[in-house]
């Protein structure tokens, strides 16, 4: 499932995010998002960037971005 | 012998505000060698010894191809830093840790400040400083940066450190995010708890997030702060105003009681007073807008803003963050400009200014119905109004097509990934004392512009009888009208085009001098809000003499050419790029050229 398509409040864990976009890699690493980091989905409205929140910190991520990270339930 | 300090941190960690509790006023700013990025140094003394810090660019990590993190790894791999101070969110231990271990690859004596106690405490945060300190083999110091009682414990450890540096005992295993976070989770490993609760939204990001009230609730947040920053300027703007008021006369009548040249008397007496005037009000305008944005980012508003809209600005090329600088700039460029602070690096900045240009400031929304009403009806004149606000959007894409590509490289243009930091208190102290020092600094700048520019303009518009008609710029005017009337304007509307992009409100003045011949066009430009212009004889006047169609494209030419000379010192100061500056300015003075021309043959078309 991407993480464009999740539900609010919702536990997951990222499988994994698209390596095409190797800055896209680096930019989600420095800010604490790599494949198997949890995350809670806070909130996910249509036409807005999805909320998450993860290592203590809450995170806007746009929907263009967020379509490149693949997530599953935990 | 000089001790060198470096501060390392992520954006968030209050890395400027232990910059600015360090030095003080004694802050020098600047730019890295051929590069953009702005480098700010300061120095203080303690006990005997003096100690330079220099605040390098922020950003996440250590490992991009930024010039940010170009510069930051050059400037400590060079040894430029005999200590490097890494700060961290002590609330978010975990994820700012990431910047140490990118730092710890470089093999530099440093210090860890876990900066934020005081948020972390509030989220039931414990934290082992010790533990942690046996575990990386550097001093690890729990901090709060707003709390000035704490430095002189910081300063005892940096000149200990001085002495008996510490280098970092462990590192990641192999330099990826995987690892480096393993290393990371080792490290905290029994010495904090990290939260594993869900996390709720306050109320107040409730309602701030929601699509529709939350975008109208930012939008006047940004108004009131607009408003807010207004009450900062008055004071600013009345002491300025001052200067020609009172210093106008009396020098007049001092120097002329000497024989002095009329030139030199209208050099001292109305020019440089006004430029005084400009320069204060401007330092003021910036002052206010400075702790305006400083307030409401600190305690973390426009992170919030951005994510509200971020979509829409991401279309020019922008991020969220922009909405402050665009919906600044109704009110006044310079102030928009300035609020392009908010914005992460610097092709973002540049591009954002770009498109703050685009944005027609109040003085421009204040002439424009005046003029109208002379030539137009009430309901014509709303929608002329209307038509600019759409073109204002036509402009900001136009703007941003043109210029998005070169300005901002594909890695920060494809989207925010953005912290919403927890609502902060404001420190006060800090947020003024920065203003403080970017006011001045526009002040000083401003001064040195605005006369070089004024007396170039005074040169050409001065004539020794007060008539316009024996000044350069009318020579040149009546010179060069064959070729402004391809632009759809005769040469006393060009003049006030070219007026104003010295300041708005001078249109008026200047076509008041240009057409009735009362006044010299410098009394005009200068004092265009004292002068009471002789509104019936100015309508008469203006409407035999110029077409319908003439003032039409003038509007639009007015309205979008380059926003005015302190604006465009504004751009140039925040930007540190003269080259782009020029660019942009030569791109909007040819487009509104071309708009005016397009709109003067296609009106000339339908009103007679």
């Amino acid at each position: 499932m991407k993480l464009k398509e999740t539900d609010a409040n919702v536990n997951l864990v990222i499988k994994k995010i698209d390596s095409e976009d190797g800055n896209l890699v680096k930019r989600l690493s420095s800010i604490g998002l790599i494949e198997g980091t949890e995350i809670q989905v806070v909130k996910n409205d249509k036409k807005m960037p999805v909320l998450i929140y993860s290592r203590e910190t809450l995170l806007a991520l746009n929907k263009k971005d967020a379509e490149k990270i693949e997530v599953e339930e935990v | 012998m000089n001790n060198r300090i470096a501060l390392l941190g992520q954006p968030n960690s209050g890395k400027s505000t232990v910059f600015n509790a360090l030095t003080g006023l004694r802050q020098h700013v600047g730019n890295w060698p051929g590069k953009t990025v702005e480098k700010k140094d300061g120095n203080y003394n303690w006990k005997d010894k003096s100690y330079t810090v220099t605040d390098l660019p922020g950003s996440y990590g250590l490992t991009g191809v930024s010039d940010e993190e170009t510069i930051t790894v050059d400037f400590i791999k060079n040894k430029n830093a005999d200590l490097t101070i890494v700060l961290v969110d002590a609330s978010q231990l975990e994820r700012s840790l990431y910047m140490l271990s990118d730092f710890a690859f470089l093999n530099s004596p440093a210090i860890l400040l876990l900066n934020m106690m005081d948020v972390a405490k509030l989220k039931n945060k414990e934290i082992d400083a010790d533990k942690l300190s046996k575990k990386l083999g550097i001093p690890v110091l729990p901090f709060v940066a707003a709390d000035g009682k704490q430095y002189d414990k910081l300063k005892d450890l940096i000149e200990r450190e001085l002495e008996k540096p510490h280098l970092l005992s462990t590192k990641p295993e192999k330099d990826n995010a995987k690892e480096k976070f393993a290393w990371i989770k080792g490290l905290l490993d029994g010495v904090t708890s990290s939260d594993v609760k869900d996390y709720q939204l306050s109320r107040f990001d409730r309602i701030i997030t929601r699509p529709v009230i939350g975008k109208i609730l930012t939008i006047l947040i940004i108004l009131l702060a607009f408003v807010v920053a207004m009450i900062f300027f008055i004071p600013f703007s009345i002491i300025g105003k001052c200067f020609p008021l009172l210093l106008g006369a009396p020098l007049t009548s001092l120097l002329s009681s000497f024989h002095v040249h009329s030139w030199l008397i209208s050099i001292f007496s109305m020019l440089l007073p006004n430029v005084l005037y400009f320069s204060i009000a401007m330092a003021g305008f910036v002052f206010g807008v400075n702790v305006v944005f400083g307030y409401l980012e600190e305690v973390g508003f426009i992170a919030r803003a951005a994510y509200q809209f971020d979509r829409l600005l991401s279309r020019l090329g922008l991020q969220g963050k922009a909405i402050c600088p665009i919906l600044m700039g109704f009110g006044c460029t310079i102030g928009g400009t300035s609020a392009t602070r908010v914005m992460d690096n610097w092709g973002q900045r540049m591009l954002a200014m770009a498109v703050v240009w685009a944005v027609p400031c109040s003085a421009i929304w204040a002439i424009i119905p005046v003029i109208g009403s002379v030539f137009f009806s009430s309901g014509a004149v709303l929608l002329i109004c209307i038509a600019i606000l759409l073109y204002v959007f036509f402009m900001m894409w136009f703007v941003s097509k043109v210029f998005a590509k070169k300005l901002v490289n594909e890695n920060s243009q494809s989207g925010m990934i953005m912290e919403l930091p927890p609502y902060h208190k404001a420190h006060w102290k800090h947020i003024m004392k920065e203003s403080s020092l970017k006011g001045f600094d526009i002040f000083k700048r401003a001064f040195r512009t605005v006369t070089i520019i004024s007396l170039i303009f005074w040169a050409l518009s001065y004539s020794p009888s007060g008539n316009v008609e024996n000044s350069i710029l009318y020579k040149v005017g009546m010179a060069i009208e064959p070729v402004t009337r391809i632009f759809g304007l005769g040469w006393q509307t060009f003049l006030a085009f070219l007026s104003a992009a010295f300041a708005k409100e001078a249109v008026l003045g200047v076509l008041n001098a240009a057409f009735v011949g009362q006044g010299s066009l410098l009394d005009a430009t200068f004092n265009s809000k004292v002068i009471a212009v002789d509104s019936t004889a100015l309508v008469t006047i203006l409407r035999s003499a110029i077409s319908p169609a003439e003032a039409l494209a003038f509007m639009f030419a007015c309205t979008f050419n380059i926003p005015c000379v302190m604006a465009l010192g504004t751009t140039y100061k925040e930007s540190h790029s003269l080259k782009w500056t020029l660019i942009i300015s030569l791109f909007y003075v040819l487009s509104a050229l071309i708009l005016s021309s397009i709109i003067f043959h296609v009106a000339s078309l339908f009103l007679h």
